[in-house]
């Protein structure tokens, strides 16, 4: 009997290296789009596929898609490794969608600053990066730089306004901030909605990043509410774009990367996310789009260091409860919709 | 009998596909529509499309679109397809790749292809600014045109080979007898021809509306975020909104919009031309 389960033991594991060695394990990940994806790919996925011998699949999908996604093939999940810059993982966590990490199970966890993990004790993934919403501006086009949100009011930017569509985290966020600014709060987003309603006949409504770029490219945009990150990349493209930190704060976009339950390779997954929360790879994102890391051993270079929200300073940044922006969300993009539909 | 038998077992596979990778899931979206999350029976979230002026609104935007959309087609198909159908083979076949050949390349691709025409300083709206009908920042995207415009190119291909196989099967020898009854050409065509081909214009409009209603890349990225249609509503709703309730309830008033809009335009048809 002994013997027998003995030789069965030898011969499975027998059977799993010679398949490993064949098939190469794959991992499914989603990542979004344009100039973030790029870099994700080339810091992250790349290095690892590298390093680990896997082949890691890229699909290319929002946070929210991924979430619905995630919620349909609850019962033959795909992905391996899940990404949220919208608070979803909150959503994900409860509905059990995605496996708690414990973070002595991530070496880097240790290194990461409390706000970062957090979450981890409700079961959602750590977060590896930062960016924060503000203001973009034409520093060539605009009468006078802006300095807060309010500006955005001011007749002197004419039509040359962008402004994001509430399906996209970041113009959520955005929105929220508008919102909170004229009196409002995430049970009351009325003072929000009236004062953007203001706003519409002198904007362009947008849904994804690539599209800010294009309109202060092509279409004449002056000033736009949108994150660190993409100012960055525009900037980069040769174009006069700033970025502000409006004085009555910026609203934080969290990253989290989150291990999807009844996936059978989560050991392997568990040592991506750790991979994307070590100082070098969050010291590279830091240099390349100005992320925040929130990796406490993470280096960075001067020039990157002064233009980047990073360390303790992270926590000035106006964080949005998740939980509570989940709840209300449903009716805030519905009653946004009724706004800007003409 | 024994033949009706084997024409079942040659249809079987199809059928069988058809019945679980289509007419079974599609069921279950619009059971989804109708039902509490208990289970029990509602028509709640058909209530709330029917009862909000936004859903109306947007109900009325895809079905306005859809019949210009539809219209236009028609109006520009059938002399195309006329002309295919008499032409010599040669040319004929040139005529087949030409309209033929956009429906190689991707949907999104066509439609990034408009946004780049129709957006500011593009094709359009510049040629429109030097003949000096706009100002310079005339842009036509995020309009209700640059939906129709690249509707029309994607769903032309649809109508023009419908009405075409129609045309082709006609006997020139009764067009012939028309002209030798002294029929003006036009006449011809008005008369004999364009009645004739009604099965063709037909089943080419039922084939483009039915399409257009359901379409929502095209719409979505020309029109942008302010002109909702049904397609894209349903879309938002389920991923954005996460709410599929009320998205099935959506795709099942559209189904049931499009099936009255099109039995009784069918048995018409049926009914006046055999």
């Amino acid at each position: 009997m002994k013997a027998n389960q003995t030789i069965l033991a030898l011969l499975t594991s027998l059977l799993a290296s010679v398949s490993s060695a064949v098939a190469q394990e794959t991992l499914v990940v989603n990542s979004w789009g344009g100039a973030y994806e790029k870099l994700h790919k080339q810091l992250v996925f790349e290095p690892f596929e590298k390093a680990n011998n896997v082949k890691i699949k890229v699909v290319t999908v929002y946070s929210a898609d991924t979430l619905a996604q995630l919620r349909a093939q609850k019962g033959a999940p795909q992905y391996d490794v899940v990404h949220f810059s919208g608070g979803q993982e909150v959503v994900a966590a409860r509905e059990g969608l995605i496996s708690p990490i414990k973070p002595q199970e991530l070496p880097n966890a240790a290194d990461l600053y409390p706000f970062a993990t957090e979450g981890m004790a409700r079961g959602e993934g750590p977060v590896h990066l930062v960016t924060a919403i503000g203001l973009l501006y034409n520093e060539k086009k605009v009468p006078n730089a802006p300095k807060a949100w309010k500006d955005l009011w001011k007749s002197e930017y004419g039509d040359h306004l962008v402004l994001t569509d509430l399906s996209n985290s970041y113009g959520l966020l955005g929105f929220l901030m508008m919102n909170k600014v004229w009196g409002g709060s995430l049970d009351n987003t009325k003072p929000g909605l009236e004062k953007v309603g203001e706003l519409l006949n002198r904007s362009v409504i947008i849904s994804s990043s690539p599209e800010v770029q294009q309109n202060f490219a092509q279409n004449d945009a002056w000033i736009a509410a949108f994150s660190q990150d993409y100012a960055h990349v525009i900037r980069q493209s040769g174009q006069p774009v700033k970025f502000l930190l409006a004085e009555e704060g910026a609203p934080a976009v969290f990253f989290t990367a989150n291990l999807v339950a009844g996936r059978p390779n989560q050991a392997l997954a568990k040592k991506l996310i750790d991979f994307e929360l070590s100082p070098e790879v969050q010291a590279a994102f830091a240099r390349e789009m100005r992320y925040s890391p929130t990796n406490r051993k993470t280096k960075l270079d001067d020039n990157v260091a002064s233009e980047v929200v990073f360390g303790d300073a992270v926590k000035s940044l106006v964080r949005f409860d998740p939980a509570q922006v989940d709840s209300s969300r449903a009716t805030l993009i519905e009653n946004w919709k009724k706004l800007i539909a003409r | 009998m024994n033949k009706y038998h084997d024409d079942w077992i040659i249809a079987a596979p199809g059928i069988l596909l058809l019945c679980f990778a289509f007419l079974v899931p599609v069921a279950g979206i619009m059971v989804l529509g109708i039902k509490n999350p208990d289970g029990s029976l509602t028509i709640s979230y058909i209530e709330r499309f029917l009862t909000d002026a936004y859903y109306l609104g947007v109900a009325w935007r895809t079905i306005k679109l859809s019949c210009i959309i539809t219209l236009v087609c028609a109006i520009a198909g059938f002399p195309f397809a006329y002309v295919m159908a008499r032409a010599s083979p040669n040319l004929r076949v040139w005529l087949m790749i030409l309209i033929t050949l956009p429906l190689m390349t991707s949907v999104v691709v066509r439609t990034f292809g408009w946004m780049v025409l129709l957006g500011r300083g593009g094709l359009l709206p510049e040629a429109l600014y030097l003949m000096g009908f706009v100002r310079r920042n005339y842009s036509l995207m995020h309009t209700e045109a640059a939906i129709i415009i690249g509707m029309i190119q994607i769903l032309f291909p649809f109508m023009v080979l419908s009405i075409v196989g129609v045309i082709l099967r006609l006997d020139p020898r009764i067009e012939e007898a028309s002209r030798v009854m002294g029929c003006s050409f036009l006449a011809s065509v008005k008369r004999v021809v364009l009645p004739l081909s009604i099965p063709g214009i037909v089943a080419g409009s039922l084939l483009v509306f039915t399409l257009s209603v359901s379409y929502f890349i095209t719409p979505s990225l020309l029109g942008g975020a302010r002109l909702p249609v049904l397609a894209g509503s349903i879309y938002e709703t389920a991923t954005k909104s996460q709410d599929w309730a009320f998205a099935a309830a959506q795709s099942l008033i559209l189904f049931i919009g499009v099936l009255i809009l099109l039995i009784p335009y069918i048995s018409l048809t049926r009914k006046s031309h055999g």
